[in-house]
């Protein structure tokens, strides 16, 4: 569904990512896991068009996005939850969610998807018009998420949803994640320094050290592999 | 003061606050979605006046049809400037404010060309005579920018906060990048909020040509207290340069009033420090996280 292959990305002279190539396959999660400036994060900023590759390429069922516009690859179905949630912290909770739907025409479809989002989010619903700038960090984690799943997306990048939270928050996120891929089958590329939660959701990962991918495997496989265990699992 | 000077004053006060508010709102918008301030807001104000002079004073058009035409003149004015020099220099903030700031040069020069540049141009006032309130004596045509003031603002914030684009304008100021994430275009919410910066410019200035001096440089004055006013406000805030708008109007006409123009521009620029200090932020701005 996604493919990367031989990406660069720079920032000035500075290559953050250093020729990286993955696949992403329908109906999987993918994790990309790694310590801070590993280039995670410049990644998919690349994947979404925010920071054009140097060299490289991505397609994206089959067609090239790399050097389109952020706008337009939203429209082709790839949403993406920012690091950091990124609400529209003057914007109430409805709004953040509409904000998400808006190349989306069909009334309809769009509050049937709302619906839906909501029996995930319950606590959306309830704040529905509170201003997202006033939530705690892990409702604002779900109002980022919901704003992305508004879109209607056949592929869904989430940059580290659990930074910052408490590990109940975490729990709660993880589980929201792992219901979205379980009965709607959503493709979910999850960036995670938190390897423990993202090895458990995945099924696939890549380990990212100084821009490049230093191994990748099954994830259950990871999970058991001394040398993840010692450096990303602290065990 | 007596009390027919003083509901006087009240009255002028709330004419001054309603137009800087439509001036400064404009403003404030193209800011927030921009970053960039436009230096040449001064004279989409004085397009405006001039549109009215040319359609009323000069072709005979009623003035409500005068008033009208300013909104699409010098909203196309803006987006014109968004694609022509916003869009442009929008990596480097120096050079966009070298380029509004010239553009300010050359509207003036221009309307300077085809109209004169001396003589002030008379637009003859189309509602003559006057409110009498209380003693007070309030000319109708000043009267009249208080509800074309409500009513701009009003449709305003409605398609802000109603209308879908309204709101991926909102959110567009907010955060840009994210807003790009969702597949709001940049390109067209910049013009979109350029536009009706320009358009907002253009009906104050429209609506104050019969009783205010129809020139070239009648921008100046104006761009000065519309940076006042939205400094005061919060830069981005558009209910905050609602707010900063009528205290200044406030502001401005009582120490006019009470002594003289000059003092009352001092004044202004007084009360917008004295808010600095205790709210650098501004009245209604929010502080960056």
């Amino acid at each position: 569904m996604l493919k990367l292959d031989d990406v660069v990305v720079h920032y000035g002279t500075v290559a953050a990512v250093k020729g990286i190539s993955f696949e992403v396959d329908e109906n999987e999660i993918v994790t990309l896991i790694g310590s801070n400036g590993a280039g995670k994060t410049t990644t998919l900023a690349a994947i979404t068009g925010l920071h054009q590759p140097s060299t490289g390429t991505i397609s994206f069922e089959g067609d090239r996005i790399d050097h389109l516009a952020p706008e337009k690859i939203n429209a082709l179905g790839i949403a993406m939850v920012p690091e950091g949630r990124r609400v529209f912290p003057q914007m109430t909770v409805l709004e953040n969610m509409e904000m998400g739907a808006y190349l989306r025409t069909n009334a309809a479809r769009i509050r049937h998807d709302m619906e839906e989002i909501y029996h995930h989010f319950p606590i959306l619903k309830e704040r529905r018009s509170q201003l997202a700038g006033t939530m705690s960090g892990g409702q604002q984690q779900m109002v980022a998420m919901a704003r992305a799943l508004m879109s209607g997306p056949k592929l869904l990048l989430l940059d580290e949803p659990s930074l910052g939270l408490s590990p109940i928050m975490t729990q709660e996120i993880a589980k929201i994640i792992r219901d979205l891929h379980r009965e709607h089958g959503r493709t979910i590329v999850l960036v995670e320094q938190n390897a423990r939660m993202a090895l458990q959701l995945a099924d696939h990962a890549f380990v990212m050290e100084t821009g490049k991918i230093a191994f990748g495997g099954k994830a259950d496989d990871l999970r058991h592999d001394a040398k993840i265990q010692e450096t990303y699992l602290g065990v | 003061m007596e009390i027919g000077l003083l509901i006087q004053t009240i009255a002028n006060s709330i004419a001054a606050g309603s137009i800087y508010a439509v001036i400064a709102v404009g403003l404030a918008m193209a800011f927030g979605v921009m970053k960039m301030a436009n230096f040449a807001h001064g004279e989409f104000f004085m397009c405006g006046a001039y549109v009215v002079y040319v359609f009323y004073a000069l072709l005979g058009w009623p003035f409500p049809a005068a008033v009208l035409m300013s909104i699409p003149i010098v909203g196309a004015m803006g987006v014109v400037t968004e694609r022509l020099i916003f869009r442009p220099t929008r990596s480097n903030v120096l050079a966009g404010f070298m380029a509004t700031a010239g553009l300010a040069f050359v509207l003036q020069v221009l309307v300077g060309q085809m109209w004169g540049v001396g003589l002030m141009r008379s637009v003859p006032t189309p509602y003559m005579g006057a409110a009498d309130i209380a003693g007070a004596k309030i000319g109708w045509q000043r009267v009249l920018v208080i509800p074309a003031a409500i009513v701009m603002l009003s449709a305003l914030w409605f398609f802000l906060y109603r209308v879908k684009h309204g709101k991926a304008l909102r959110a567009c100021a907010q955060d840009p990048d994210t807003a790009r994430l969702q597949g709001i275009g940049i390109n067209r919410m910049t013009m979109l909020a350029m536009g009706i910066s320009g358009a907002s410019a253009g009906l104050a200035g429209a609506l104050l040509a019969p009783i205010h001096p129809v020139t070239p440089y009648m921008g100046h004055g104006v761009i000065l207290t519309a940076f006042i006013v939205v400094v005061m406000g919060g830069m981005e805030s558009i209910a905050g340069a609602v707010l900063a708008a009528i205290l200044l109007g406030f502001v401005h006409t009582f120490v006019t009033t009470l002594s003289d123009a000059v003092t009352a521009q001092m004044v202004g620029v007084a009360c917008m420090a004295a808010v600095l200090v205790v709210r650098p932020q501004g009245l209604l701005g929010r502080v960056k996280a």
